[in-house]
């Protein structure tokens, strides 16, 4: 039994009837880890994290949780606890019984039960809410319940499936940090599917690149961002130029390419496609001959002493060193 | 990598999946990055659940099917086998003769029998589905308020708490030479006479089956519309459909499911009705089922047989046919 | 209950011509409905030697009184109590076979299609027929018919159905995210069935069991031809219609619509308190 490992996959693969929605899928999570599936839609990311809580069957290939073989246990003998998308808050219970409800199943009498549901709801800051009914509470209100419910059982495991997708902008950068305390204090492994690369990098500190069913790239966001091994990778991760080299596909950050002229070094010419303002810098869209666009990302300072509109021509240059060789497409 | 294990050839993949199936330990020279062999103990063959599903699926509807088959596929079939049987005024004998159907099918009076009720049924089907469809989409669309919604839901709905044959017998009264219309009617001097037709007519029958069945049709269209996605109709203005575009290339078809489905019950009340036709067309007109009713009292079960199978088959027909305009199962076990 | 679609006609509340026109319908099709109901409760209270059509003649609560002496044409309140009890029975059962069926019909499973078809011939076929069957299949076998084996037996091929049908429309609301959550906090099958599914389910099955027990209630084509000998209230009704028709069957109509209202009305009430405790207990936290 590896336990230097909260999670492997195996060979994983789904198959269904008439489409593999993850192909032989192998991976391997160290303990206490915040790990992010990452990903475009139909890439696989959910279907795994599924697999992992046991609500997916698995076609082939084995999933090991603690060096367990939980292929074809039931949740809960895994040690997963999953928080749902939709929260998935039992509408017909209050707050109380919906966190002490995996205890109730277990034959836990209603005082002890009740107390320790106090118990974790006030963990989440939520002590308050027992009585209310889950359609009286507001969307984040409603997760950090699901939070409650999900860690009484106290998993070794938490799985979450795109938590901050229902959140308004403010409130997701707020809830980011909570669950990486959370994670931090419990001190379990959190699987995190999402879609938003920014998201992925803020919070993993193993990020899990997917891409129709199979894994392009694993590893901590700085290295991904750093040296992406494939041009979707670069595309997807965002803030790369994916272009064509001597030697093959390469990628330049968009924030090493600056505003220059073509005698400073390596360099593309072109019109200028967009200009967008981001506060701290201005990402510049230049249409070159191929009909691609590539970006930079130019500090504010720097852009507003010589402006450019829509149309202009302009060069971005880049030094050698930034050139990064991918290894694949 | 650490993070993810490079796959083992494919050969060597298969032996070590058969290594550990045998639960043997791990094959030296495999890959340094194989993660550790799966537990015997642990494995089960993944080809049990599929199975497993059906069957409780199964063991679900066995009531039912149990409930229909013997009291309902059975009759009917037995409706099948009597109707091919002989019989005389003492009893009947099981034969296998087509006469029972060649007598139904060659006298007058069958044909003009099921012709009345087809034209009642048409008829009443085409008011109840314009009252059905504009009631259903006043309450979907333009109440706002869900408790109102309700209340008038409630209200349209509680006179069907009250026996059939009570409200069309209440309709005698009302209707009648004497009855509340008319007073009505001549004390607002719209008429001087008493209207004789309102009564023991067709017009009265049509009225009453309007009256008890409108509720059919409400009820499946205003299912059908509440499902109806708001935006799309906002996506059609925008368009610049106008109200009545809106409905006939929008709001029609999406609620197609449930007409239809409003539409084959108040058919097959009308086609089977029994005592509305007797009540209130004052021996006018008569209806199959009351004709099979006589059939059946005079203990003439071989000729009502034959009559019964005609009828169903003859619903059978319209009710296919309309299921055929729309995949009901489709639309409701989604 | 079903929900409405929301606000449509544009930013402001003006109401478009349509609503007012339809809103006249719904009001002409409500006193539609309700004109004979009318008449029946009027006439409901018709003096002691008055008939079944106006003029009235004085006013009294003779026919009220009645209903409750049994007379040799009709056994009214034996008849009442058999109809009460009947639909009691159909209505349980219903509510039982038909949810278990609806969870069923949630997986394709082979024979789903023959089923859902046999369901819909029970449906729309004509209930006198059903009832001839059932009431010759008895008599073939040489069972006697009783109030709860044959007629129960016919008013289920009715019942069952509808509550098929409504499960179908409920469990398409439903959404099995729920039932993953609750596998997820370890909840056995049973578990699940009992403290999530079913719970969440209730309204549509409450439904259910109201629609079954009025259908059973109001029924008369299938029970009577397999009933045998002792009627319940719609066969008497008709009983008394054929023999001799008196306003009797009014106060009947009147008693029936009262009943319905206060039930609804209780029904509500208990409804809105248990809305309001719940609201309190959220208030006081």
């Amino acid at each position: 039994m590896d336990a230097r490992f909260d999670v492997e996959l195996v060979s994983v693969t789904k198959r269904y009837a008439n489409a593999t929605a993850v192909d032989d899928v192998s991976l391997r999570i160290p303990r206490a880890s915040y790990c992010c599936l990452l990903g475009p839609s139909g890439c696989g990311k959910t279907t795994t994290l599924r697999m992992i809580a046991g609500h997916e069957a698995v076609t082939d290939g084995d999933i090991l949780i603690r060096g367990a073989n939980v292929t074809v246990a039931p949740p809960i003998r895994r040690g997963t606890a999953m928080m749902f998308q939709s929260y998935a808050l039992f509408p017909h219970l209050n707050c109380l019984d919906n966190v002490a409800f995996s205890l109730k199943m277990r034959g836990i009498g209603k005082a002890e039960r009740n107390r320790k549901a106090h118990a974790f709801l006030a963990l989440m800051h939520m002590e308050g809410f027992a009585q209310r009914l889950p359609a009286q509470l507001s969307g984040g209100q409603q997760q950090r319940v699901a939070l409650a419910r999900a860690l009484i059982t106290q998993p070794r495991v938490l799985l979450l499936d795109e938590p901050l997708s229902a959140l308004d902008p403010f409130l997701r950068i707020k809830v980011r940090e909570e669950l990486k305390r959370l994670q931090r204090e419990l001190a379990i492994t959190f699987i995190h599917v999402t879609h938003s690369q920014d998201e992925a990098m803020a919070m993993a500190d193993l990020m899990v690149v997917m891409e129709d069913g199979r894994i392009r790239q694993a590893g901590p966001p700085r290295e991904v961002f750093e040296q992406p091994t494939s041009a979707f990778v670069a595309r997807f991760i965002g803030g790369h130029n994916v272009l064509s080299g001597d030697r093959g596909p390469i990628a330049v950050r968009a924030d090493r390419c600056r505003l220059g002229t073509p005698g400073d070094g390596p360099h593309l010419s072109g019109r200028v496609a967009a200009v967008e303002y981001q506060g701290g810098v201005v990402r510049v869209a230049l249409a070159i001959d191929d009909g691609d666009e590539i970006s930079a990302l130019v500090p504010d300072a720097t852009f507003y002493r010589a402006p450019l509109e829509p149309g202009d021509p302009a060069t971005f240059v880049w030094s050698e060193q930034d050139v990064h060789v991918l290894q694949s497409a | 990598m650490m993070y993810v294990p490079t796959n083992p050839l494919p050969r060597e993949r298969e032996r070590a999946r058969r290594a550990s199936a045998e639960g043997e330990g791990d094959r030296v020279g495999t890959l340094q990055s194989k993660p550790a062999r799966p537990h015997p103990a642990l494995r089960a063959p993944l080809s049990r659940k599929p199975l497993k599903a059906h069957y409780v699926s199964w063991l679900q509807v066995s009531p039912l099917a149990l409930i229909l088959i013997t009291l309902f596929a059975t009759p009917t079939f037995l409706f099948l086998v009597v109707s091919f049987f002989d019989y005389d005024r003492v009893g009947i004998y099981p034969a296998f003769l087509l006469d029972n159907y060649h007598d139904l099918l060659t006298t007058p009076a069958t044909l003009r029998v099921y012709l009345s009720s087809l034209r009642f049924a048409l008829i009443v089907w085409a008011i109840t589905l314009f009252l059905g469809f504009n009631i259903a989409w006043f309450l979907i669309h333009h109440i706002r308020s869900a408790m109102t919604r309700t209340v008038l839901f409630l209200l349209i709905a509680i006179p069907f708490w009250t026996s059939g044959i009570i409200r069309t017998i209440a309709w005698i009264p009302f209707l009648g030479r004497n009855g509340a219309f008319n007073q009505i009617l001549m004390a607002l001097r719209i008429t001087s006479q008493p209207l004789t037709f309102l009564l023991f007519s067709d017009f009265a029958v049509i009225i009453t089956y309007v009256h008890l069945f409108t509720l059919l049709m409400v009820g499946p269209i205003a299912n059908a519309m509440s499902k109806i996605d708001p935006a799309l109709l906002e996506a059609a203005r925008d368009a610049g459909a106008s109200r009545w575009r809106t409905m006939v290339e929008i709001v029609i078809p999406l609620s197609k499911t449930g007409i239809t489905l409003g539409s084959i019950l108040v058919f097959t009340q009308v086609m089977g009705d029994y005592f509305v036709v007797k009540t209130m067309s004052g021996g006018q007109s008569a209806s199959i089922v009351s004709m099979l009713s006589t059939q059946i009292q005079a203990m003439e079960y071989p000729p009502a047989s034959a009559n019964a199978m005609v009828l169903v088959a003859f619903v059978a027909i319209l009710v296919a046919a309309m299921m055929l305009v729309v995949d009901v199962r489709k639309e409701l076990v989604k | 209950m079903l929900a409405g679609s929301g606000r449509i006609s544009g930013p402001s509340a003006d109401r478009p011509w349509t609503f007012y026109a339809l809103a006249t319908l719904f009001g002409a099709w409500l006193l539609f409905l309700y004109g004979p109901m009318a008449v029946i409760y009027v006439l409901s209270f018709q003096g002691p030697n008055g008939g079944v059509t106006f003029p009235m003649v004085g006013t009294s609560l003779t026919w009220f009184r009645d209903i409750f002496r049994p007379e040799q044409m009709a056994n009214l309140p034996a008849a009442f109590l058999r109809s009460i009890e009947l639909a009691a029975v159909v209505s349980i059962l219903t509510v039982i076979i038909s949810v278990s069926a609806g969870l069923g019909f949630r997986r394709r499973f082979p024979g789903s299609g023959v089923l859902f078809y046999l369901a819909v011939a029970s449906l729309v076929m004509p209930s006198l027929l059903v009832g001839f069957g059932i009431g010759l299949g008895f008599q073939v076998l040489g069972l006697p018919h009783g109030l709860f084996t044959s007629a129960l037996g016919a008013q289920l091929t009715w019942t069952l159905p509808f509550g098929l049908f409504t499960m179908f429309a409920v469990v398409n609301r439903f959404n099995r995210t729920y039932e993953e959550a609750a596998n997820d906090l370890g909840a056995s099958p049973w578990q699940r069935l009992r403290y999530v599914t079913l719970p969440i389910l209730m309204p549509g099955i409450i439904g259910i069991a109201m629609g079954a027990f009025t259908l059973s209630y109001d029924e008369y084509a299938r029970t009577t031809l397999t009933i045998g000998t002792r009627n319940t209230l719609p066969l008497e009704i008709y009983a008394l219609i054929s023999s001799a028709t008196s306003p009797t069957l009014f106060a009947i109509g009147t008693m029936t619509t009262a009943v319905s209202f206060l039930l609804i009305g209780i029904t509500l009430a208990v409804v809105l308190r248990m809305q309001r405790k719940r609201r309190q207990l959220a208030g006081e936290q």
